[in-house]
């Protein structure tokens, strides 16, 4: 149904060209927006920004982000990530953290980036693409509407993959392939490849979303990890600009993080 | 529920409050000489009488405090312009673990006597 939408959409913005002018397209527009909506129901616009959205105590069930999915990592890739895991708590009791990726402002990539923090991520949809830009780190992604995915090996790995969508009812369902394996996954997970996102964002009540998640890796995963992140609508909010330009922790000697002060 | 998300996403966005002491406060009253809002932390640069917080360095000990970032001071009343060079005011903050002349804020009183946090809720830069 929505797909139908994205297409008549895409006739009626020729109406925003100087085509417009041209007789035989303004006519095309014209019964394209007359017979449409007997047809297709236009998909929700997600269009705008969205906090994060914890629920909590008394939240309505419906809207508040379900419980996460196990994560299960093959046994050769779980031993290392447990040891990690340890690694970091120990360093904890010391009072220290070991060096992240995100204390040297690398940004997190699909699909941490959809929830850092308390920042908000901004949608804005047409019919052609759904762009998705996360105020941490001021993250960007594109997902190309109803167009097909390519195979994993033609997208250059990178941090936000390549991303197709279609909607599925009132459901944007999201695919994204190409992460690449220097990207920390969910939960610091580590990834192949082979890694597959496949998310459905729909809104469960009006001025919520839910983005649910789904990782597939073949190579690392006994079995795939979902999880939902939940947000509420923010009508008025203006996102700020997250350029990492006065970074001044570090990582030292030892790979702990450290705060640079200054002396004057 | 919170449980179960913060399993799912980076509590903070940057790095952990581990290299400083959540369970020791200081107050410091001084001279700002630089309030800088920037990305990933906006910082306090502060001149402090030599009689507050320890040692000396000619008389004035110079201490860098960091907040959240701009979207987070945001959203507990605070903008570029809150603070500028030369300004008074007194600062709460967690020191660092390590003894430099460095800290986290917890809250900054400002020349108009507005008292300030940083962000919606502690911890969260």
């Amino acid at each position: 149904m929505g797909a139908c939408w994205g297409t008549v959409r895409r006739r009626i913005n020729l109406s925003d060209t100087e085509d417009m002018m041209k007789p035989s397209l303004l006519l095309a527009a014209v019964v394209v927006t007359f017979t449409a909506p007997q047809l297709c129901a236009a998909p929700p616009d997600f269009t705008g920004v969205w906090g994060v959205y914890r629920g909590g105590r008394g939240a309505d069930p419906k809207v508040a982000p379900p419980a996460a999915g196990a994560l299960m990592l093959k046994p050769e890739y779980a031993k290392p990530y447990e040891a990690r895991r340890a690694l970091e708590a120990e360093a904890g009791k010391r009072g220290e953290q070991l060096a992240t990726k995100s204390a040297q402002c690398v940004p997190y990539g699909v699909p941490t980036m959809m929830s850092v923090a308390i920042y908000p991520v901004e949608f804005i949809q047409t019919p052609q693409q759904v762009t998705i830009i996360s105020e941490a780190f001021s993250e960007v992604r594109r997902v190309y509407m109803g167009v097909p995915q390519a195979k994993i090996d033609d997208v250059a790995p990178g941090y936000y993959g390549r991303s197709v969508g279609r909607w599925d009812g009132d459901t944007l369902v999201v695919d994204t392939v190409g992460i690449k394996t220097t990207v920390p996954g969910y939960r610091g997970m580590p990834h192949s490849d082979r890694m597959r996102v496949t998310e459905r964002i729909s809104m469960p009540a009006a001025g919520y979303l839910h983005d649910q998640i789904t990782i597939d890796d073949p190579v690392v995963l006994e079995k795939p990890v979902t999880y939902t992140l939940a947000y509420k609508r923010m009508p008025d909010y203006e996102m700020v600009e997250f350029v990492c330009d006065n970074n001044r922790e570090y990582i030292d000697e030892n790979g702990v993080v450290r705060m640079q002060v200054h002396d004057k | 529920m919170a449980g179960v998300l913060a399993a799912a996403s980076p509590l903070l966005a940057h790095h952990s409050f581990t290299m400083f002491d959540m369970s020791k406060r200081i107050t410091l009253v001084g001279s700002v000489t630089s309030f800088e809002w920037t990305n990933p932390h906006s910082y306090i640069e502060i001149d402090v009488p030599d009689d507050q917080a320890g040692t000396t360095l000619g008389g004035i000990k110079h201490w860098s405090i960091e907040m959240g970032s701009p979207s987070i001071l945001m959203q507990s009343g605070w903008k570029f312009s809150s603070l500028r060079k030369g300004d008074k005011t007194t600062l709460i903050i967690n020191p660092l673990k390590n003894g430099k002349a460095g800290g986290f804020l917890m809250v900054a009183t400002l020349p108009d006597g507005r008292m300030l946090g940083n962000g919606p809720a502690q911890n969260q830069p």
